[in-house]
């Protein structure tokens, strides 16, 4: 479970994350929904421990991301906004390096890394350098090398974004299996519909502040749209200038 | 997880994913193979015209008019006598021959009437190439005027010391070997810069560019203190330093055994305790030199401004070098614990055969230790910058 209480961060004068609170649960998809720039990945890299806020606290199963980050990150999978790989290593070796560095070893490992490369299907791609893996092989070992070491708390930034509609799928296959494990989720994106297919419940967050949060149903009965892209665009605002 | 086995996992890593990487091979074997081919070459150039100086070829002309003399010539050893061109002056000038003797038709008349019989010497002047020919040209016509001028005394019943009122010796420190010499204070300079030269790409690659292709962000968010993976990068491109170091070490040694050094009259001996000096020199330098780079790269803003930090970088090993080629630079204790001077003046040490003290490498040795952990702490404080992390 992760809680945010009162988060914010800001570079020179830009306000990025201006006093943000929430709670994902155990065994629910939260999704950060927002425009591009609204501070949904500034939320994450705090929440992940990279980024140290300047005021607010976070705790990931109650350990204090901001006074022990390396504790945290031991509790959260994580899917960064930009994961690059090592084009002269194959994903084996992506998620066994990961799985080293989290303290795993041996027939554990092993076992883990044979699962992984199932549930995302890459056996056959498994030995093969990640140099000219297409957009959707990259995630996929992204992703593995993240869950690698099992965790508890999974953190997605834009996980689906730019990915062909059978990577779409499997991303958010892994979505709906680590929520039936129980795992808390936490995914970010710009797009209303994969949102309002994955949630339970959505956090809507615009320049920097939380505008809207709630299950699907209860943001359109909010907003009075029957349409949650409408009612998306009504609450972040999107609509003001045209209509003023 | 100890922090410890981390930086192994990092090292790892780091040298695997080098090892596939042919720019970093290029780099530690281009490094390697540069200065003992550059070196070798030289040397072997050297020994060439040295054996040509000594087995050398005169042209005469007027051969005809001075036959004891030529018989003289042909009596020394390595001197070949043969006809000279017609016209010797412009022969000289236009570089077919270095140097031409003409002897005179009067030669035969002078001599016998005991009179200074003349012998030109055409030579060009300008070319230094020429000069060891012309010299020993020279020496072999005074030699035997020499003997000459003592049998004239002799039979006259006076004695030779009488005319020589000064009596030259000639300690013989011949050009060739002062240049073996220098050239041999080569492989210091190139040894310390196979140091710098043979861990660049890994230091670069794994800081620069692991930022570049967005791959530092999700390695940072495992659990693994910054300073481990500082480490573990730092010892994986010290480890390639290493390499490069053992391996133009090794070039150098093969290459020395087919000089014959003995041809330039110099000493030169490379059993094992030149070697393990010469390693015990450099190897731990390794260690500040990556230390630096991987510094530098952490902090440059692209892969590209790395490179260039490593361009600007790879000047410095050069500089004792450069310096001991115009003004000799003899070892004292204090340059010892300076990086690249120290091991430049314990390698030459080493070569030359005069044998430091095993404190003179401790120090050196902690130095560059001392160096390379305190870049590693500077590393591990950029690595804990968030400009530094999302700055691409």
């Amino acid at each position: 479970m992760i809680r945010v209480d009162d988060l914010h961060k800001s570079f020179g004068a830009v306000k990025a994350v201006d006093g943000v609170s929430f709670t994902a649960p155990d065994g629910a998809v939260t999704g950060l929904l927002g425009p591009n720039g609204a501070g949904k990945t500034t939320t994450l890299r705090m929440l992940y421990a990279l980024m140290r806020p300047d005021r607010g606290t976070i705790s990931v199963d109650g350990v204090d991301a901001v006074a022990q980050p390396q504790q945290a990150q031991n509790r959260l999978g994580v899917l960064p906004d930009v994961s690059g790989l090592y084009p002269r290593l194959t994903p084996r070796e992506h998620i066994e390096y990961y799985g080293q560095l989290q303290g795993l070893s041996g027939a554990a490992l092993a076992e883990r890394m044979r699962q992984l490369l199932h549930i995302l299907d890459m056996e056959k791609i498994a030995d093969r350098r990640a140099q000219g893996f297409s957009h959707g092989e990259r995630t996929k070992v992204a992703l593995a090398r993240a869950l690698v070491h099992d965790p508890r708390n999974v953190l997605l930034d834009e996980p689906t974004n730019g990915l062909d509609v059978m990577s779409t799928r499997a991303v958010r296959d892994i979505i709906r299996r680590l929520k039936a494990d129980g795992r808390c989720v936490l995914f970010s994106s710009h797009v209303m519909q994969e949102v309002s297919a994955l949630c339970d419940t959505i956090i809507v967050i615009a320049r920097g502040r939380i505008v809207a949060s709630g299950s699907p149903d209860e943001l359109r009965a909010q907003t009075g749209h029957e349409n949650l892209e409408d009612a998306f665009v009504a609450l972040v605002g999107l609509d003001q200038g045209a209509t003023a | 997880m100890s922090g410890f086995g981390q930086a192994l996992v990092v090292f790892r890593k780091e040298v695997k994913d080098a090892f596939r990487d042919k720019r970093a091979l290029y780099s530690i074997v281009i490094g390697a193979l540069f200065g003992p081919l550059l070196v070798g070459f030289m040397l072997n150039r050297l020994a060439d015209r040295q054996r040509q100086i000594e087995e050398v070829r005169i042209p005469i002309v007027g051969m005809e008019h001075a036959p004891a003399l030529i018989e003289w010539l042909r009596q020394q050893a390595g001197v070949e006598v043969v006809a000279g061109p017609a016209d010797a002056e412009s022969a000289v000038a236009e570089r077919q021959e270095d140097v031409v003797v003409v002897i005179p038709a009067e030669f035969q008349k002078k001599f016998r009437s005991s009179s200074p019989a003349q012998v030109k010497v055409v030579s060009d002047g300008s070319r230094t190439t020429s000069r060891p020919k012309v010299l020993r040209v020279r020496g072999l016509l005074q030699r035997y005027s020499g003997e000459i001028g003592t049998m004239r005394l002799v039979s006259r019943g006076v004695s030779p010391a009488i005319a020589t009122p000064i009596q030259l010796e000639e300690v013989e420190v011949s050009s060739a070997q002062q240049r073996a010499a220098t050239i041999l204070n080569f492989i210091p300079l190139f040894i310390v810069l196979a140091a710098f030269t043979g861990g660049m790409q890994i230091a670069t690659d794994s800081t620069a560019g692991e930022r570049e292709r967005g791959s530092l962000e999700p390695l940072l968010v495992n659990p693994a203190p910054r300073r481990a993976i500082a480490a573990g990068k730092w010892l994986a491109a010290a480890f390639a330093a290493m390499l490069s170091v053992l391996l133009t070490t090794a070039l150098v040694l093969a290459m020395l055994r087919y000089i014959p050094m003995q041809e330039f009259g110099i000493r030169f001996r490379l059993g094992p305790a030149q070697i393990f000096g010469l390693l015990g020199a450099v190897v731990p330098m390794c260690l500040l030199s990556t230390g630096i780079q991987t510094y530098l790269s952490t902090f440059a803003r692209s892969f590209k401004e790395a490179q260039t930090y490593m361009g600007i970088l790879i000047m410095f090993p050069m500089l004792p070098g450069i310096l001991s080629s115009v003004y000799p630079l003899s070892s004292k204790p204090w340059m010892y614990p300076i990086p690249v001077l120290g091991q430049h003046v314990l390698a030459a040490d080493v070569l030359g055969g005069k044998a430091p003290a095993w404190w003179a490498f401790v120090i050196a040795a902690t130095a560059a230790l001392v160096g390379g952990l305190l870049l590693l702490e500077l590393t591990t404080r950029l690595l804990k910058r968030e400009r530094i992390i999302f700055s691409r």
